[in-house]
This record gives structure tokens, C-alpha cells and sequence, in this order.
């Protein structure tokens, strides 16, 4: 039962006896330079009390990490670590995502590929290149995407809230998707679905958000903070999803590939947004476990504090550990691992075997 | 499944043990280690401890637990090192 790993404290991560061990400490290097050239000029005294300091340091207590437990690692602090380390980390294949001090999605260390195919690679560039194919695999991301959003207003409308203005048109939007004749027709489609679907949340949200549009770079408002956050969670739990099998991150239908970041995990976030951080975030303000406090705002952009991001995370963590039955496996299949079995799906359908469905909430 | 193990061995294989319980379970206590697994990984982790022990002079136990829903964890005094993904 793998898990992730959520460090915010600064300090060291470190190999040590085959295994992971966070060490607690500043996040600035020592300054050691500095204090030798000074002692030699001083006189004994002081060398023997620096001695001293050097002879008993401080032992911070280090926590070990089980290293066979972890899927991924998130980075919100300061961290410290050497090749030996990243090396341990690509050895037992695990992936270390990085936030900058705003939480923003930064980078990953993406250890080498340890499950290729060349096989499913020409497939997959094959199926990008023409351009029949990659609408339709596109037009399913976007159509997964829609039905999931449909969902979450459905699920709301039963509770005291008409929605039915959205879900009409919305279900309008989605006759649409099919008739698609390129990628930008296909994406001028998404972005009426989902500016349409952003209205709704301020009904749905008990709480005045004044939400009228999504901004990025930067958020301006908290919902917008919150999006953006949560977004860039889902992006990186695709990636670390999509690093298990053998497709290829870089090479994606509905985004343009290589256009920003692993584009293929963008494609299949659409599809998972709805279900996990939209959700969450609709439950985090309606049970007022996230509010004003958690925001800080400085030049006009909005952010989730360290604590807000905490509360986020521990949500987000929860959801994907949460499990549902599956229909056709007949068995108990975790979030995460629905993400899993969509790569699946995509690589049967890139290899001819099975049309690809995207997923759709069926509860 | 969750799965407690608790050891008591010569000085030399106990800390063996220690390095080797550490890339698997979480440390809670000296010689007690504490964690979610799957079967397979706890057979592996049988199969590691056997190879690690003297079974005629060391003792290791576990106790097994389907899910973590059907036990009590209870501290007293101090926790020596808290389970958590947050750090």
C-alpha cells in the first residue's frame, strides 16, 4: 500500500541504511567559510568552544521514511538533498514532485522510465499525427470531462439548489463535442462548458465568492487560489499515474504535446478535476474548513497559506485513498487507482484492442 | 491488511532487523514496527526476516489485522514517533 509522502518542514532528505530519513534543520546552507577564517586569528578560547560545538552538535531527531511505502514525494518546504539520494529515489522508481513558496507546481524529478515500448510509442505518435484519430481520442477526454461536471451540478441540484439552467446547457455543449472538426473547435467547446460550470459555483458554494472567472497566473481570488492548487494536484497524481505504465507523458491529443509540461497528464486531469479537486473544494468552503484566514494576498494575487494547503492536502489525500466498487472488475478500486486503469484503457485503445470510454461517474 | 511486528533478538541481528524493518514499516517503538501492507509485500517481508534471524534464538512476532478500522491504537506516556505522510 504505497503512499505519498507531504513534506512541508525544511531541512534534509537523505539515504541512509537503505532507506529514507528526513532530517529537520535550517534551510540555508551552514556558513562555514566564514567562522574558519575568523578562529584562526582568535586565540585558543575560542577554538576550543567552537571545538566544543563541533564535538557535540545538536542531534536533531531524524524520522525515518519507509522507503518501500512511497509512491510519491510532494516538496511544499525547503529541502535539501544530494545525487545520492536522487539516485536512491530513481533506484526504487519514485517520483518527487516540487512546489514553489506560492504552491505552485514547479517541477518533478522523473526518474528514468522503468516500463517502455517502443511499440506503444509509434502507436501513440501515430495516432497524434492523424488528425482524425486525435480529435476522437480528444473529444473523449473533453466528453469525460463535461458528463463529470454534469455530475457534480447533478449531485447539487437535488440539494435545494436549481442548477437546471446549467445542466441544460451544458447537456447542449455536450451534443456538440462529437461534431468537433479540430482541436481548437473541440477546446472553444471546453471553455463554454467550464465558464458555464464556474457560474454555477456560485450557487453551489453557501458563501459569497464572487467567483466570475477562472485567472491563472497568478490567481487573483481565493476560489481561483484554490483551483489552481487543486489542479496542480491532480496534474502531478496523472503523472506519477502515468509513470507506471508505458505510455508516453510527452505525447498527448487534446493539448498541444511538449506545449507546457507532461502534456499528457494535462489531457487526462480534465477528466479527473471534477470528481477530485473540484469536490473537495465545494465541501472545504461549505463546512467553512477553509476561509479567509488560510489566504494571503499580496500584490494582487491570492494564495493558499502553508495551513490551507495542509487542510487541502489532507482532503486530497483522503479522496484518493477512497474506495468505490467497480463495475466490470467487479472489485474495490481506489480514485488513484482509477487513474491507473484509464492510462490502461488508452493503451488498449491506442494499440487497436478496445475503443477507449473515458470515465465517467457512475454513482 | 495492517500489520504489527515486534522482535527480540541478539544485539548484532536486532539492529539488522532495525535497517531492514525501516524500508518497510514504521518505526514506533524500539523493536516494534507498525504499517499498512499488501500480501505480497508482507510475504516478502517474511521472506526478508528469515533470512535475516537465527530462528532458534531470536523471536519474531506479528499480529495481522485485516484493516486498520478494527483495532484501537492507544499511547501512554510519549509517542515516540508519530505514523503520518505529513511531515
Amino acid at each position: 500500500m504505497k503512499q505519498n509522502y507531504y513534506i512541508f518542514s525544511s531541512g534534509k532528505l537523505i539515504r541512509k541504511e537503505n532507506t529514507l530519513y528526513f532530517e529537520p534543520g535550517e534551510s540555508c546552507e551552514p556558513q562555514e567559510i566564514q567562522t574558519s577564517e575568523e578562529s584562526i586569528e582568535v586565540e585558543d578560547q575560542t577554538i576550543s568552544e567552537s571545538d566544543n560545538d563541533n564535538s557535540e552538535p545538536k542531534r536533531l531527531p531524524r524520522k525515518p521514511i519507509p522507503v518501500e511505502d512511497i509512491d510519491s514525494i510532494y516538496c511544499f518546504g525547503e529541502l535539501r538533498f544530494n545525487t545520492k539520494f536522487l539516485n536512491y529515489l530513481a533506484q526504487k522508481e519514485i517520483i518527487l514532485h516540487l512546489f514553489n513558496y506560492y504552491g505552485y507546481y514547479t517541477s518533478s524529478f522523473y526518474p528514468r522510465e522503468p516500463y517502455v515500448s517502443g511499440k506503444l510509442l509509434i502507436e501513440q505518435v501515430k495516432n497524434y499525427l492523424d488528425p482524425e484519430k486525435r480529435i476522437n481520442i480528444a473529444q473523449k477526454f473533453i466528453l469525460g470531462a463535461a458528463e463529470n461536471i454534469k455530475k457534480n451540478l447533478q449531485y447539487y441540484n437535488v440539494r435545494e439548489k436549481d442548477l437546471s439552467y446549467f445542466i441544460n446547457t451544458i447537456e447542449e455543449q455536450i451534443t456538440k463535442i462529437s461534431n468537433s472538426k479540430d482541436v481548437q473547435e473541440l477546446m472553444g467547446i471546453e471553455g463554454n462548458i467550464r465558464s458555464n460550470y464556474y457560474i454555477a459555483w456560485n450557487l453551489i458554494i453557501n458563501k459569497e465568492i464572487n467567483f466570475e472567472k477562472r485567472e491563472k497566473h497568478p490567481p487573483t481570488n481565493p476560489v481561483n487560489a484554490l483551483i489552481s492548487f487543486g489542479n496542480s494536484l491532480v496534474y502531478t497524481t496523472v503523472l506519477s499515474e502515468i509513470y507506471k505504465t508505458q505510455l508516453n507523458p510527452l505525447i498527448s491529443f487534446l493539448h498541444e504535446p511538449g506545449e507546457r509540461r507532461f502534456s499528457l497528464s494535462l489531457d487526462v486531469a480534465e477528466i479527473f478535476k471534477p470528481l477530485l479537486s473540484d469536490r473537495i473544494i465545494f465541501s472545504l468552503l461549505n463546512k467553512n474548513q477553509i476561509n479567509e484566514k488560510h489566504f494571503s494576498s499580496e500584490l494582487n494575487k491570492c494564495y493558499l497559506t502553508e495551513e490551507g494547503r495542509k487542510i487541502f492536502l489532507k482532503e486530497f489525500d483522503d479522496k484518493l485513498k477512497t474506495t468505490i466498487k467497480h463495475r466490470q472488475l467487479k472489485k474495490s478500486v481506489s480514485y488513484r487507482h482509477l487513474i491507473r486503469l484509464e492510462c490502461y484503457k488508452i493503451i488498449k485503445h491506442l494499440l487497436g484492442e478496445k475503443e477507449y470510454k473515458p470515465f465517467i461517474i457512475w454513482w | 491488511m495492517y500489520v504489527i511486528i515486534v522482535y527480540d533478538a541478539v544485539p548484532k541481528r536486532g539492529l539488522k532487523l532495525l535497517k531492514y524493518l525501516r524500508q518497510h514499516l514504521n518505526w514506533v517503538q524500539n523493536s516494534v514496527f507498525e504499517g499498512e501492507l499488501t500480501e505480497s509485500e508482507f510475504e516478502r517481508i517474511k521472506h526478508g526476516i528469515k533470512e535475516i534471524v537465527n530462528e532458534k534464538q531470536d523471536s519474531v512476532i506479528y499480529y495481522v489485522f485485516d484493516s486498520q478500522n478494527y483495532h484501537e491504537r492507544g499511547i501512554i506516556g510519549i509517542e515516540r514517533n508519530e505514523i503520518d505522510t505529513f511531515i
